[in-house]
């Protein structure tokens, strides 16, 4: 019925079939393909773990070095530098406001320039607030130089153009918001190193020159997560339970959906309404799905009330604790036959109705049992169907996750999908859960190569 | 057919053995179709009784959902009072709100770019269409626990995190896959020598498609849509890791599970199940449909 009617094949390229796929070809790059990517250099990248320190207080400046987040650092110097618009709302910044104000010197000629505001005394402001009129401020201290620069530009890298007495009026004629650069000196590989770096990845610490890196500006290629992953005490539990649960559920869901879809296409009465429950579970959430089990498995829960109805136990049993960890499995393992059998079934029935009739009666005409029918007819002429079904069900697989959650609560069984969970969520380390979410998808990778490299060889042995 | 006859013909004038090798045959069958009932009756029950058991918590007492042991009988007493507990609960009501929100925009987006796409794979034949199926099963299968780590970094670096349009987009993806393929089995159920009909009869190709394919694949998009629904109502994983205030029903649900009480979860699960349940079962059909265009 659903047969597809193709068109005869055009000569010229035909661009309206592209036209048609483009949006979903773009949409699934940018939400499939470079996530994916992302994953993996989250993996092996860590972000923000060196500081260059430069010669200069400027952005353009060479670097000379590298600090690591975390070293101990002097603070020498710092001066107020131009920051970009953008930058103002980064974390960590030490700000400074300058002025731009406007002065007669001594010599009766107008010069304009900056200063830092606490150079000032504000004595007018407008009716927004903003300030229109200051005094220099005198400047308190022996050694002290009594005299305020102006500078060219606002930066103490700009070239001093008047320099003011205390209790000078000046007109402000803008202000601006200017970051504070240390110069530093710290330590790497035993070497001391002396240059300037920008205030936001610094820490200090009141009344000390004393400071520390925060954060870094570079990050670096590394396989300390990829290391902690494989030391991490819940790795090696959740991959064996990964691959076990899978070991143990597929072929489980096979048999029965062959079986199920067998009873489906044998053209009993009510054959209909048997596929309409099989495909029941088509559905259902695997939270859900869970919840079910857990219902069913729990102390107080279905399975001991039946047993105990029949008089084969006294008392419940608990199934679902840490001591129990077999009864979790079992429990797992009957949640996810009963959740994702039926999505096994639908492809399966889709595959025997490509199955000509006539092959069937045939094999039934002459003698064959049901079992020789299943082994010797259908299974063979099945078989794309149960390859697709087998990849799906395979890579699905390795992402259990809201199942074990709910019947186990996680801790006792645990699962990779589980686990990278628990790196996010729990945790908040977004590049172990990227380890965790690269790993799921390389044994991914790896499984779909070698069902699709077990399908091609058999293809070219057959011709 | 022809040789059912052949079978059927040899009655008139019967030899002993193949009388009785036919005989045996029948017993056989019967004897098979005994079977076949036993398996059919047991699967369904498989199926069905742990929907029943789980109904009949939800709509039960408190009480009765704590009570030990419990009766097998469904609904003794039926009462709405665990499943209005649940809804009651905090957070509850708004994920339900959020879930509808995140549903809706999946299924406006997702049909939107999926059904070009569809038309597109049923109707022409093209060079790469092959490689575009394929990709689209493989990106089907693909982790959703691996999208939405770095998915939930570059989130949370667009300032979009924890927010329901974002993980609306982010369903998107997740079924446009399962969408594109329903709606191209939708398409190729649809002759093509309408269109072609149309066509000779002075339509151009867009009004052939406005006129004759639209009104006729209608429901095929309904069945889509609905199924995007209920691919993004039942999600969990990737909802859990996207949200924090604005979680959506399962994600609240499995927040909340380490310390909610079994009233409670039990009434989530049938919430959670039953929309779902019946919006499968509707359009059951159309996903043999796509299955059996895809593993052809």
């Amino acid at each position: 019925m659903t047969n597809q009617l193709k068109p005869p094949k055009r000569k010229k390229i035909n661009w309206a079939p592209y036209l048609l796929i483009v949006p979903s070809f773009v949409y699934l790059l940018v939400f499939f393909a470079w996530p994916m990517v992302q994953s993996l250099i989250l993996t092996v990248r860590e972000d923000d773990v060196l500081l260059r320190v430069r010669e200069d207080p400027t952005q353009t400046s060479p670097g000379i070095g590298s600090l690591e987040r975390g070293v101990s650092v002097e603070i020498l110097d710092q001066q107020a530098n131009v920051i970009s618009e953008d930058d103002l709302s980064e974390p960590g910044l030490i700000t400074e406001v300058w002025y731009e104000v406007q002065v007669t010197d001594e010599t009766g000629t107008m010069v304009a320039g900056w200063a830092s505001e606490q150079r000032f005394r504000v004595r007018e402001t407008d009716e927004d607030g903003k300030p229109i009129m200051a005094t220099v401020r005198p400047i308190i201290g022996v050694d002290a130089d009594p005299l305020t620069p102006i500078y060219s530009e606002p930066s103490t890298a700009g070239e001093i153009i008047a320099e003011l007495n205390a209790q000078t009026p000046v007109d402000i004629l803008s202000q601006r918001t200017l970051e504070i650069w240390f110069q530093i000196s710290g330590e790497v590989d035993a070497k001391l190193i002396t240059g300037w770096v920008q205030s936001r990845y610094i820490r200090t610490f009141p009344e000390s020159t004393e400071g520390r890196i925060d954060r870094g500006d570079t990050g670096h290629l590394t396989f300390k997560y990829i290391r902690r992953m494989f030391n991490d005490r819940f790795f090696w539990p959740a991959f064996k339970t990964t691959l076990l649960l899978m070991v143990i559920i597929i072929p489980i869901q096979f048999i029965l959906a062959i079986i199920m879809a067998l009873v489906v296409q044998a053209k009993i009465k009510g054959s209909s309404i048997f596929l309409g429950i099989f495909s029941i579970a088509l559905g259902v959430s695997d939270l859900a799905v869970g919840i079910v089990w857990y219902a069913i498995f729990t102390h107080y829960g279905y399975l001991n009330s039946i047993l105990q109805g029949l008089g084969l136990i006294s008392a419940p049993i608990t199934y679902l604790s840490a001591d129990t960890r077999h009864w979790i499995i079992i429990a797992i393992v009957l949640a996810e036959v009963w959740r994702a059998t039926s999505l096994v079934m639908v492809i399966i029935v889709s595959g025997m109705q490509s199955i000509s009739q006539d092959v069937l009666e045939a094999a039934e005409v002459f003698g064959a049992t049901l079992w020789q029918r299943v082994t010797h007819v259908i299974l063979p002429l099945l078989k794309p169907s149960l390859q697709v079904a087998l990849i799906l069900r395979t890579i699905l697989a390795l992402q259990v996750f809201a199942v074990v959650m709910a019947i186990g609560g996680g801790d006792v069984v645990t699962v990779l999908a589980r686990e990278t969970y628990r790196q996010y969520y729990d945790l908040r380390n977004f590049n172990m859960a990227a380890a965790f979410s690269s790993f799921i998808l390389i044994l991914s990778m790896i499984i779909s190569v070698f069902y699709l490299r077990a399908v091609r060889t058999e293809q070219e042995a057959s011709g | 057919m022809s040789r059912k006859h052949d079978v059927q013909q040899p009655k008139a004038e019967v030899a002993p053995e193949v009388m009785a090798i036919h005989l045996k045959m029948k017993r056989r069958q019967k004897l098979g179709r005994g079977m076949i009932y036993l398996a059919a009756i047991v699967l369904s029950l498989w199926v069905l009784i742990p929907i029943i058991f789980i109904t009949s918590m939800a709509l039960t007492t408190p009480e009765m959902v704590r009570a030990y042991p419990k009766s097998i009988l469904p609904f003794i007493p039926f009462s709405l009072d665990t499943l209005r507990f649940f809804l009651g609960s905090y957070g509850i009501l708004d994920g339900i709100i959020n879930s509808v929100i995140v549903a809706a925009i999946t299924i406006v987006l997702s049909t939107l770019i999926a059904a070009p796409a569809g038309y597109a794979l049923s109707r022409y034949i093209f060079r790469g269409r092959d490689v575009f199926r394929l990709s689209i099963l493989a990106v089907r299968a693909f982790p959703i626990v691996v999208l939405s780590i770095p998915l939930a970094v570059a989130f949370l670096n667009l300032g979009i995190y924890d927010n329901v349009f974002s993980l609306g987009l982010m369903h998107t993806a997740l079924v446009l896959p399962t969408a594109i393929l329903v709606l191209s089995s939708v398409f190729a159920s649809i002759p093509y020598e309408l269109e072609e009909a149309a066509m000779v009869l002075g339509c151009s190709p867009v009004q052939a498609f406005r006129h004759v394919v639209v009104p006729l694949v209608l429901p095929g998009i309904a069945a889509s849509a609905i199924f995007s629904f209920v691919l993004s109502w039942n999600e969990v994983f990737a909802a859990s890791i996207l949200t924090i205030q604005n979680r959506t029903l399962p994600a609240q649900v499995l927040a909340t599970l380490s310390y909610s009480p079994d009233p409670y979860k039990f009434a989530g699960s049938f919430f959670m199940l039953i929309p779902a349940v019946i919006f499968i079962f509707i359009i059951r059909r159309y996903l043999f449909n796509m299955w059996g265009q895809v593993t052809k």
